[in-house]
């Protein structure tokens, strides 16, 4: 019994006790923005595999999918969800040893609205009128219209904390909060990071982090298969099948909120008629689509944008209906069916399958559907938006900001040229609603709304594979941007 | 003699001064500019006007391209289109890289082909002949990159033993380019290497079957000192001409083994710089490559020269 509790206590110890950073770990990133790559998190340029490892945000995306506190602890808003407070968390460092207080936040989010420094992150924080820092530990935030998911917004990647003042010096420093800390950035070869220990959450699990721009994709696979680096996102599936082969690698299917679909312009014949692009819609056999397009790595659900693990999604299923399609057509005025050219490119590899299983399945229900090929390049200068039937595509967004950016009759790229003001009436509702079950509930009323009523097809939510090398312990399994990067380690 | 090479010397300058004449033409041709380029949907009113000024863009064509050209011979491209690095800076550290590498090949690749040309030519129809023939036309018809890939396979992912990718920055020093650097070596000298042997083996073989070596042969020289003597020198003159046009397509041309292995060079920093619209660096890119090849043209035409006593003496008698 003596022996068993020693036993015991050994290991509750080794499972406790704080272990010191060891050992390197290697990512890629795609150097996108070639030589204007820097790591200023609200620039355009900006590296997100570095910025998201130095720096932290008020508010990160919970494992639930429910906003977590980072340099926030707490939050709180007046009963109209129009003035926010915001509780930070105290004994933080920036990396150069300053304190970090509610002046940095101020200048941060203040840098982000800067209609002269013109962040692609702008648009994102619009609601925001103004930021004021009560006391040294207090941020609060102004609104222009009631908002209640403001935490959600603040989780956005690039709405990083950075010291008051270092606008001009932080695409070059990357002073930040985060877990780790630069040695030497160079983003289109190898930047070196090395372990904060004065991070707020403990050091963290590795000692070195070594980030390198590798442009080319097939580059980028080699390195991973020759272990060069330990993490690939977003690998293929014959990919997969080298890597499953090889036994050393451990992959993992990740459901993301990024979607691909069609778009069919509301403002347009026949697509004005709400029956007639409702109909096209219900004759699409989602599951069919998202097996060959994607070989079944796809959530698929009722047209809706928001993403699989989003708080805010509808659950709702919808099977093929022909006869139900056929109905609606001939209901709308066109008994004898409809002709319609969609413009495929290559630009995303899954458009071409895609495009073709809705050829096939929408036939039946009196829909002649003519493929035409076009160029990649400028696609969505020339084809999305100005074309009545096109493919389309969207990175993950929260709910409340897919649902505005591509469906709200103002917004800058609402695709499908949808304008609905009782629409967008629920938006204001959902934004306004404090109670969180009642808010969830207008959302999904908004989705379910815009499968009866849109012109937009989703056909499936993309699953990312994500492969790493047999060394890496305790990857959050989540998309990138909610990965805790302080709590991984290496063999 | 000496007339010849100054001629020679002032060709290759009139060469460099019509490329560039036409990569600063082509360019003025594209629609738009520099700053269109690099503004792209912010392109318009006082931000382009700026940008413009900026750049110089507001001067006339002429004056641009003196402009340019001062500069260029004082070896200043100005700055990328992002304003945050010195194009002779950037471009500097890729042409450093260029070399190596292309350095590393030719040293592998050089010897290597001589030596298997030699043979294979000596050897005529033998076993060795057909071996190395053969293998080397199967170097030259597989493309560079499914070699590349197949080798990073067996050597980086199989058996482990090498790094497939390079991970050094591209101002690392040379050092730090061991060992990853042997993977794209071996590639690069194997194409180069069948292309110089084929040359060397072909040209071996047409003087083997000159009058003169079956005269030396019928007058009874030594087997050794007829192929030292009369043999070599005047069959391996046309492969020098082949490693010039090999050392220029090393330095610039060889961006796809580069886009594999991740090798930070010039070739590689062109495409990037064509995908950043990044005109300058284009610009300075073309024309320092042009250069290259102008001047490794010029110094194996003069190489043979020298070497050539029957291309001396011709000249001295046409003076």
């Amino acid at each position: 019994m003596k022996r068993f509790i020693t036993a015991m206590a050994i290991g509750a110890l080794a499972l406790t006790a704080q272990a010191n950073p060891a050992g390197t770990f290697r990512q890629a990133h795609e150097v996108g923005f070639g030589n204007a790559s820097d790591v200023d998190p609200i620039s355009k340029g900006r590296v997100f595999a570095i910025t998201e490892k130095i720096m932290n945000r008020l508010v990160r995306p919970g494992m639930d999918g429910k906003p977590a506190p980072d340099l926030a602890l707490s939050w709180s808003s007046n009963a109209a969800a129009t003035e926010w407070t915001f509780k930070l968390r105290e004994n933080v460092k920036f990396h150069n040893g300053k304190a970090f207080s509610s002046a940095d936040a101020v200048y941060s989010l203040k840098r982000v609205l800067d209609p002269k420094i013109a962040s692609p992150a702008r648009g994102t924080v619009s609601m925001i009128k103004e930021v004021e820092a009560p006391d040294a530990k207090t941020l609060k935030l102004i609104l222009t219209t009631p908002f209640a998911d403001m935490p959600l917004v603040l989780t956005d990647y690039r709405l990083m904390m950075v010291p008051d003042g270092s606008g001009d010096t932080i695409k070059t420093t990357g002073i930040g909060t985060g877990p780790f800390k630069i040695e030497k950035l160079d983003p289109q070869g190898t930047t070196v990071l090395v372990a904060n220990n004065d991070y707020f959450d403990g050091p963290p699990g590795v000692a070195k982090m070594e980030i390198i721009g590798i442009p080319d994709e097939q580059a980028r696979f080699q390195a991973l298969m020759g272990k060069q680096i330990d993490l690939m996102q977003g690998i293929t599936r014959q990919q997969r099948q080298l890597l499953e082969r090889s036994g050393s690698f451990s992959l993992n299917d990740i459901p993301t909120g990024n979607w691909r679909g069609i778009v069919f312009r509301t403002d347009t014949k026949p697509w004005d008629d709400p029956r007639v692009r409702r109909a096209v819609r219900m004759a699409v056999d989602r599951k069919a689509m998202v097996d060959l397009a994607a070989g079944g790595a796809g959530v698929i659900g009722c047209d809706t944008p928001v993403g699989p693990k989003d708080q805010y999604r509808s659950t709702k299923t919808c099977a093929q209906d022909i006869a139900g399609a056929k109905a609606l057509l001939a209901e709308a005025g066109y008994p004898n069916g409809i002709d319609l050219e969609l413009p495929v490119s290559t630009l995303q590899d899954v458009w071409p399958a895609m495009a073709e299983a809705f050829q096939q399945q929408v036939a039946p229900a009196g829909f002649r559907v003519k493929i035409s090929q076009v160029p990649s390049d400028g696609y969505f200068n020339e084809i999305w938006m100005k074309r009545p039937v096109s493919m389309t595509r969207w990175n993950d967004r929260p709910a409340d900001t897919s649902l505005n950016e591509v469906y709200r009759s103002t917004a800058k790229w609402n695709e499908s040229f949808f304008k609905d003001t009782k629409f967008d009436a629920m938006l204001d509702a959902a934004r306004a609603e404090l109670n969180f079950d009642k808010r969830r509930a207008k959302y999904i009323e908004a989705q379910e709304y815009l499968w009866a009523n849109s012109g937009t097809l989703v056909g499936f939510h993309a699953t990312v594979i994500t492969a790493t090398t047999g060394r890496v312990k305790n990857l959050d399994l989540v998309e990138n941007m909610g990965i805790r990067w302080h709590k991984i380690t290496v063999d | 003699m000496f007339k010849l090479l100054l001629r020679r010397i002032l060709l290759g300058g009139l060469t460099v001064a019509i490329v560039s004449l036409i990569i600063f033409g082509a360019v003025e041709m594209l629609p738009g500019d520099a700053c269109t380029a690099l503004l792209r949907q912010d392109a318009q009113g006082d931000t382009l006007r700026v940008c413009r000024e900026e750049l110089g863009l507001d001067k006339p064509a002429t004056a641009r391209y003196l402009y340019w050209m001062s500069g260029a011979v004082k070896g200043d491209f100005g700055m990328t289109a992002h304003r945050n690095k010195k194009v002779s800076e950037l471009v500097g550290d890729r042409l450093k890289n260029s070399l190596l590498l292309g350095l590393c090949a030719l040293a592998v690749g050089v010897p290597l082909a001589f030596a298997l040309g030699i043979a294979a030519a000596l050897k005529r129809d033998r076993w060795l002949d057909l071996t190395v023939s053969s293998i080397a036309i199967a170097a030259m018809t597989i493309p560079e990159f499914v070699s590349a890939t197949l080798l990073i396979l067996v050597f980086s992912g199989w058996l482990g033993w090498l790094p497939g990718i390079v991970t050094a920055s591209a101002n690392a020093p040379v050092s730090a380019f061991f060992p990853e650097i042997i993977l794209p070596v071996v590639v690069l000298a194997m194409v180069m290497t069948a292309h110089i042997l084929r040359t060397v083996r072909s040209s071996m073989l047409e003087v083997l079957d000159s009058d003169y070596v079956r005269m030396a042969t019928l007058k009874g020289v030594p087997y050794r000192r007829m192929i030292l003597r009369h043999v070599l020198p005047n069959a391996l003159l046309p492969a020098i001409n082949v490693v010039a046009l090999t050392v220029a397509w090393l330095l610039g041309g060889v961006v796809v083994i580069e886009t594999v292995f991740n090798y930070p060079g010039l070739g590689r920093l062109m495409v990037s710089a064509i995908s950043d619209r990044d005109l300058g660096l284009v610009q300075a890119i073309a024309l320092i490559v042009s250069t290259v090849y102008v001047l490794v043209n010029l110094s194996a035409d003069i190489l043979s020269l020298l070497a050539n006593p029957r291309l001396r003496t011709s000249m001295a008698r046409s003076r």
